[in-house]
This record gives structure tokens, C-alpha cells and sequence, in this order.
């Protein structure tokens, strides 16, 4: 299934998502493997990511700066499973996030209740 | 939770109001991104660069400034490509155009997606999403420019112009130029409507008024059919290559129209037209000309009423031809034989419309009914195939046959004269035992009760069981003469009778003769014994119907004559006297001057002539009483039983006077049994109701004339059935 696809990390993965904490992507704080055909389906951010065929996808990575490692995870998680686990610690975040990556609505809502 | 949160959230609390500086810094990274996008130079660029910071002046509440730069740089870069497409000469042009547009749209979607959160987030009704802000720039400034817009669309249809007049274009350049129009169109394709397509659409029009016309004029119109389809065809593939499909009922449209619809009446009238073809049988052609046809608003309705009154003008021919009228077999076969031939025009190019079959069926009801004879004559024609005409048919064959004449019996208006006829004729065969096969009568009878029910053919069946009872009743008198006392006494003679149900049968008018003695003693035998037998019934004998044998002795040769019962009297009258005059002969047989004529007739003038006149006068000329006959011993015949028809075989004038006057009468009873059927039923009615009515219940067996019905509406007043209101003349009750 696709939470093993997930965790088995380098099964066929054929992209890198890098976590970094500077503006120049010099400290690499994680790397997360995963799979184009699934991030595309299933996030129009990383469908437009791939279709523009700038330098990510010419490199098959990509740097964020601008996320938490945690946060990062949770996403891809969820664009995996559709399971993502919610808590006040990360609520907040995630709902940035999940706005940013233009995530569906209904996380978002999901995401807003939980915080109000 | 809640204390958690309160230590987290300042921390992720909205970004402070962005400086405009940098605001200004995103704003212009992002713009040469764009404009490296523009010169197709985006490889090196990252996407998430660009989204993040995109995304980050649109949370700072800056998208109007990326929004309205995103405008102008769109708007800067279309104004210079239209130069450089414009520069482009001749076929240039459309290539150039057709690179840079192409080119154009990859990199709009490239900006859409890098804006892809301004798209999303920022832009509201009623501005442009990202993508269709780049198709109207490009729409406003390149495409509608008046640089561009009029030189491509008139390049476009002189394409589309040389590939109609058999030229090879560029298929896939034609697509993408005008997909273009459809692209840019904001919402239900008006740029590609208003700047294309109608134009197209005129052209088309245009091109293939001037085409048709002159096509028409200088080739038959099988020739024009096959044209119109092909270019039918063509056009449908032209919507498939480059067209947008919306068009494609549009452009079919004008293309039936001036290929079909502008040309039908030409096409129907014109020398080669549908005319011709129907003469001719071209079923191939008409089939087309009826697919063609189908195609266009009210096609059908000139092509079959083209056709109907082809068959109408046709069957009037055949129903008046003076040939015809006098022989109604030939014109009964070539009533079948056009039938035949409809038939298959219908079947093979027509589909089988419904519509063409009906009006072909309203043509051959008018046409049949033109002539009251027709009834008789098909009525003849059976009676001629029954009495032996079907013996070469196998039985596939008969059963064809007579289903084309219940076909055309079903366009008869008048079938109770039919009707009669066939019983009159019927009843001939039966009595004079030339039917040729039982089996066939029936089959042809149950085809009658099929189309029209029971009451139609019970007489004729009754006919049938009268058949089979007489021939048992003949035996059971056979069988009598022989346990008989008085049958000693008589010389033995071999007699057949037939007992016929009165009613059944049509009543034959009455003659009076006298039998010899012989024969009247026989007949009072089987009356004797007829009555014992069925107690409370009545014989009448029908003594002109009859045959019989007669031994002929001449002094060298015997011969054996079959006469109708008249003949033989006269014949045996001869075995008292040499000579007899016309008028002798009728007073020694006391049958009427008009049927000795009819008998004599045959036996003098036919192929073996039995009696001579003396003296010998002209074969034409009429009979007078006082004619005289004698014995013709000279008779050479190598026959040994020879055949005399009793009378002719058609019926004589007055004969089928009586026919009709008995048609009228019986359609008194009905109209009478119509009239009371519906009064009983309605109590009272208005005149015009009844006749109404009237007409439609017996419209399955004749159509009655209002005079008659108005004639047995006062009869029956008289005879009290019905009475008029007194406040209201024209209203009627029934009176119970």
C-alpha cells in the first residue's frame, strides 16, 4: 500500500525533497524520498512544480527553507495515506503549510475547526 | 491544550506588513523570471523560488502589485511580437505566426503555474485568472490586431478555399491557428465565432453556391448526387482536421443548403432529375437522392410527393389504358407488375419509408377507384387463375399472387362489389366444376376473411359445405333410386344434382324451361326424396346453370357433347324434327329467345359446328327467329367428346346490370343496419354526424353516397324507426 511506499523510502523513489534551515540551502536538515507520479496526483503545487520543468525537475529536487522538517513529513504523509495526524502542536503549521501547497479544502477546513 | 497554543501562536502570528522595498525586491525577481520565461530561457530557474515568493507578497496583501506587473510585462512582450510577426511575408506569416503562438502558450502555462497561489488566492471576479490575462493580451495585441487579424483569416479560408478545389494544405498548421481563435476566447468560443467562423461560414456559402450551380448546369444529377455526398463527406472531415466541432453543424447546415436545399426543385425536375430515375428505375440514384434529401428541413416531402405522383400518373395510365378495359386480366397483371415495381423503388432506395409507403398506397387507392370496373376485373382475374391459370405456379408463386391481389383488393373503396362478383364467379366455378384446385379456393378465401373478417366470406364458405352436403345427399339418392319400385320402371340416366343453400349463393335469375319427360320424373324423385330426408325444406330447381351429355350418332362416327343443360333441350328436339327455326326451338324447350340465341350460339359457330343455318348466311350476322338450323352430319372432329362452352365467359350487360343492382340493394341493408346501429347507440344525433359516422363504419366495405344515406335516413323516418326533433329539424332520436 501506500504508507509502505512511504516508509520504504528509496523503493523507487525518483525525487528528493530537502529541507534546509538558511535562505541558501547550505544545511541540509532532512531528505525526504518520494515519488513524482504520487506528489503530482495529488497536490497541483507539486503537479505545477513538475509540468513547469524549471530546475527542480531538471534536478529531481527540491529545497524548502521555509518549512519544519516534522511539518514536511506530516504533508507528504498525508498526500501518501490521506491520514495526517493533527495535534496543537503542529496545527498551526500545518495549516500554513497545507495553505501554501494549495492542499484540498477540506484538510484545510478540517485544519481550521481544530484550531478555533 | 489552550496554554500551548497561546505560547506557540505568536511565533507564527501573520508576517508583519511587508516593507514596500520588499515588496518591490519579489516583485522584480519575479518579473525577470517571467521575461525569462518569455525568451524560453526557464530551466535554470527554480519553481519553488518563485511560488514562495509569488505566494509571499500575495499573504502580504501585494498581489495587486504582482497582478498588475504580470499585466503590463504580458502586455509588453505580445506588443513586440506582433512586430515580429507582422514583418513576416507570405507563407511566413502563418508559420511565424503559428511558432510564436505556440511558444506563447508554453509559456503561459509556465506562468500560471509558478503564480499558480495568485491564481488561486488573489485574483477575483471579475479580473482574469493568470492564464486567460495571457490569452487576452495576446488576443488584444497580436490577434485582433489589424496588423494580423483580417491577413490571417483571409489566408486561412484561401486555404481552405485551394484544398476544396483539390490543393494539399497544412493540416496541422490550420488546426493550431484556428484552435488559436477558440484559445483566446474567454468564455463560449465568441472570439473564434465572431472573427472566424462566420466567416468561414460565409465563404463556404459562398464558394459552393457558385460551385453547385454551376455543376448542376453541366452534369446530369446522378452526377450532382455523387458530387454533393463527396463533398459532404469532405466537409465532415475537414471539421474532424482543423475545425473546432462546434462548427460542424453549423457548416453541414450551409452546405445543405446550397447543395440541396437551393437545388431541389432542379434536381427533381431537371432532365437527368428524380423524374427520370424513377422512369428508369435507377435505384442507386434515388437512394442517394433520398439520403441527400433526408438531410435537409421538408427534403423528403418534394422527393415523395415527386414520387407519388409518378405512381398516381402511372397507375392512371394502366387503369385507362382501352386495352386494359377490355381485358381485365392484363390490366389486373399490370397493376401487379407496377406494384411490384413501386415495391422495389421503395425497398431499395427508399428504405421503406413509412411516410413513401403510405402516400404510395393513397396514390393506388385514388388510381383504383377512378374506375368502378376495377372491382369486376379483379374479381375476374382470380376467377381466371382458379380456374387453371396457376397451374404452371409452384406453390410459392400463387401465394405471391394472391397476396398482391389482397393488396390491391385493400385499395378498393367499393368491396362489396367485389365482393360480389367474386361470389358470382365463385359460384360459377363450383357449379360448373372448372375450379382447379379446392385446396387453392380455400387458401384464397382465408386470405379474404384475414383482411375482412368473417362476415365477408361466410357465404362463400357456406358455398363450400353446400358443396359437400349435395354430394353426400347425391349419393344417399343413389343409393335410394336403387332400393326404389319405381326404379324399375325408368330407363336408367346418370344425374347429378346440387342442393345450394338460398342466401349463400348469388340468386340466379330465374328461367322457366320444360324438361323432357324423362328428366322431370327424375327430378320429382330426388325432390321426393330430398324432402323425406330433410323434412320443411323447399326445392327450386335451377335448370340454366346445368351441363349435360349428350350421345350424338352420325352415320359414320359417334360423338359424345358436353352441353349446358339449355343446349341439350335444344339438341334433343332434334330428335323429332329435321329442321327447326329459332322460334320453334323456343317454344318446344319454352326457354326465352334471348338464351336459345345465347345457347345456339356455340353450337353452329364454334370450332365443330354441330348445327348448320340454312341456308348458309354470313357467321356475323345477328340471329333472327326465324333463322333456321339442321343437324350438321358432316361433323369431322377427332374428338370423340367434344366441349361446347355453355355461354360465354364474361358475364353478358345485362347480367352484371344485375350484379350492381344487387350490390345496391344489399347496400340499402347496411346503410339501413349502419343508421340504426348508431342512433340505437347515441339515441339522438345531428344530420351531419350521422352521415359521418355512417360513412366511417362502412368505409371498410364501400364508400356510401351521402344522397343514398340521406335516402334511407327518410326511409327509416317513414318506417318509424327514427324520428326528427320537432324544435330542431336537422336532429334525430331513436325510437326504441
Amino acid at each position: 500500500d501506500f504508507k509502505k511506499l512511504r516508509t520504504s523510502q528509496n523503493q523507487f523513489s525518483d525525487f528528493e525533497i530537502i529541507i534546509t534551515k538558511d535562505p541558501q540551502n547550505k544545511q541540509i536538515q532532512k531528505i525526504i524520498n518520494c515519488h513524482k507520479a504520487i506528489l503530482s496526483c495529488r497536490c497541483d503545487y507539486f503537479q505545477a512544480l513538475f509540468q513547469s520543468k524549471m530546475k527542480e525537475y531538471q534536478e529531481n529536487k527540491v529545497y524548502f527553507n521555509d518549512i519544519s522538517s516534522n511539518i514536511m513529513e506530516n504533508i507528504i504523509d498525508y498526500l501518501y495515506t490521506g491520514n495526517i495526524p493533527i495535534n496543537s502542536e503542529n496545527a498551526i503549521e500545518l495549516l500554513i503549510s497545507s495553505k501554501k501547497f494549495l492542499l484540498d479544502d477540506q484538510l484545510i477546513q478540517t485544519l481550521n475547526q481544530f484550531i478555533y | 491544550m489552550s496554554r500551548k497554543m497561546i505560547l506557540r501562536v505568536p511565533k507564527f502570528q501573520e508576517p508583519k506588513r511587508m516593507e514596500k522595498s520588499e515588496a518591490q525586491r519579489l516583485w522584480l525577481l519575479l518579473k525577470d523570471a517571467i521575461v525569462e520565461v518569455q525568451h524560453m530561457n526557464a530551466s535554470t530557474l527554480s519553481f519553488e523560488e518563485l511560488y514562495r515568493s509569488s505566494y509571499s507578497l500575495v499573504i502580504a496583501k501585494r498581489g495587486d502589485i504582482l497582478y498588475t506587473g504580470l499585466e503590463e510585462v504580458n502586455n509588453h512582450h505580445t506588443k513586440n511580437l506582433l512586430d515580429k510577426i507582422a514583418q513576416a511575408v507570405d507563407e511566413r506569416f502563418l508559420i511565424e505566426l503559428n511558432s510564436q503562438w505556440q511558444q506563447y502558450k508554453l509559456q503561459q502555462i509556465m506562468i500560471h503555474d509558478i503564480l499558480m497561489y495568485l491564481d488561486r488566492m488573489y485574483v477575483k471576479e471579475p479580473q482574469l485568472k493568470v492564464f486567460d490575462l495571457g490569452m487576452f493580451k495576446w488576443k488584444q495585441n497580436v490577434l485582433i490586431h489589424s496588423q494580423i487579424n483580417d491577413r490571417l483569416v483571409r489566408m486561412l479560408l484561401g486555404l481552405i478555399h485551394m484544398e476544396r478545389n483539390g490543393e494539399v494544405i497544412d493540416g496541422a498548421l490550420m488546426k493550431s491557428l484556428i484552435q488559436m481563435y477558440v484559445d483566446v476566447s474567454l468564455k463560449e468560443k465568441e472570439t473564434y465565432k465572431q472573427e472566424f467562423e462566420e466567416r468561414f461560414l460565409l465563404a463556404t456559402s459562398h464558394f459552393y453556391k457558385s460551385e453547385s450551380n454551376l455543376f448542376i448546369t453541366n452534369n446530369s444529377c446522378g452526377a450532382y448526387l455523387k458530387k454533393v455526398e463527396i463533398r459532404l463527406i469532405e466537409e465532415e472531415a475537414r471539421i474532424k482536421q482543423y475545425l473546432d466541432e462546434s462548427t460542424g453543424p453549423k457548416l453541414i447546415k450551409a452546405c445543405e443548403d446550397e447543395l440541396i436545399a437551393n437545388h431541389m426543385q432542379t434536381m427533381i425536375e431537371m432532365e437527368t432529375g428524380c423524374r427520370t430515375m424513377i422512369q428508369n428505375d435507377r435505384f442507386n440514384e434515388l437512394k442517394l437522392m433520398y439520403r441527400l434529401f433526408q438531410r435537409v428541413e421538408n427534403g423528403l416531402v418534394h422527393l415523395k410527393n415527386e414520387f407519388a405522383g409518378y405512381v398516381r400518373n402511372e397507375g392512371h395510365k394502366i387503369v385507362n389504358q382501352p386495352e386494359n378495359l377490355k381485358d381485365p386480366n392484363a390490366l389486373i397483371t399490370s397493376l401487379i407488375e407496377i406494384r411490384n415495381r413501386f415495391e422495389k423503388t421503395l425497398s431499395q432506395s427508399f428504405a421503406n419509408n413509412r411516410d413513401f409507403i403510405n402516400s404510395v398506397n393513397t396514390a393506388f387507392e385514388s388510381f383504383l377507384n377512378e374506375n368502378d370496373k376495377l372491382s369486376e376485373s379483379l374479381a375476374l382475374f382470380i376467377d381466371k387463375k382458379l380456374r387453371g391459370g396457376f397451374k404452371d405456379s409452384n406453390d410459392q408463386e400463387i401465394d405471391v399472387i394472391m397476396n398482391k391481389v389482397i393488396l390491391l383488393f385493400r385499395f378498393l373503396s367499393d368491396k362489396d362489389v367485389f365482393k360480389k362478383f367474386y361470389e358470382h364467379y365463385l359460384a360459377k366455378r363450383l357449379l360448373s366444376g372448372r375450379s382447379f384446385s379446392e385446396d387453392l379456393e380455400r387458401t384464397m378465401i382465408s386470405k379474404f376473411k384475414q383482411e375482412c373478417g368473417n362476415q365477408f366470406t361466410s357465404k362463400m364458405e357456406g358455398m363450400f359445405t353446400d358443396m359437400r352436403l349435395s354430394k353426400d345427399a347425391l349419393d344417399g339418392f343413389k343409393n335410394y333410386l336403387q332400393t326404389s319400385v319405381e326404379m324399375g320402371k325408368l330407363p336408367k340416366i346418370d344425374m347429378s344434382v346440387r342442393v345450394l343453400t338460398q342466401g349463400f349463393w348469388p340468386t340466379f335469375p330465374p328461367h322457366s324451361c320444360t324438361l323432357p319427360p324423362l328428366l322431370s320424373q327424375y327430378c320429382d324423385l330426388f325432390t321426393k326424396y330430398y324432402c323425406h330426408a330433410h323434412t320443411g325444406r323447399r326445392i327450386i330447381w335451377q335448370t340454366n346453370i346445368g351441363t349435360a351429355e349428350v350421345t350424338f350418332r352420325l352415320p359414320k362416327k359417334t360423338h359424345v357433347l358436353a352441353l349446358s343443360t339449355y343446349q341439350m333441350l335444344i339438341m334433343l328436339l332434334f330428335n323429332d324434327a329435321e329442321k327447326l327455326s329459332l322460334k320453334q326451338m323456343a317454344a318446344g324447350t319454352s326457354i326465352s329467345f334471348m338464351d336459345i340465341q345465347r345457347s345456339v350460339k356455340p353450337l353452329y359457330s364454334g370450332k365443330y359446328k354441330v348445327l348448320k343455318r340454312t341456308p348458309a348466311v354470313e357467321k356475323s350476322k345477328e340471329l333472327s327467329e326465324n333463322d333456321i338450323f339442321e343437324l350438321n352430319l358432316n361433323l369431322k372432329c377427332k374428338l370423340h367428346r367434344i366441349k361446347f362452352a355453355a355461354t360465354s365467359q364474361t358475364d353478358s350487360e345485362p347480367e352484371r346490370q344485375h350484379t350492381r343492382q344487387r350490390v345496391d340493394e344489399d347496400r340499402k341493408i347496411e346503410i339501413d343496419a349502419a343508421i340504426v346501429r348508431i342512433m340505437k347507440s347515441r339515441k339522438a344525433l345531428i344530420h351531419n354526424d350521422l352521415i359521418v359516422e355512417c360513412t366511417k363504419q362502412l368505409s371498410s366495405r364501400f364508400v356510401p353516397q351521402t344522397s343514398m344515406i340521406k335516402k334511407r335516413i327518410e326511409n327509416l323516418i317513414e318506417r318509424e324507426y327514427l324520428e326528427r326533433f320537432p324544435d330542431d329539424r336537422r336532429r334525430y332520436r331513436y325510437l326504441a
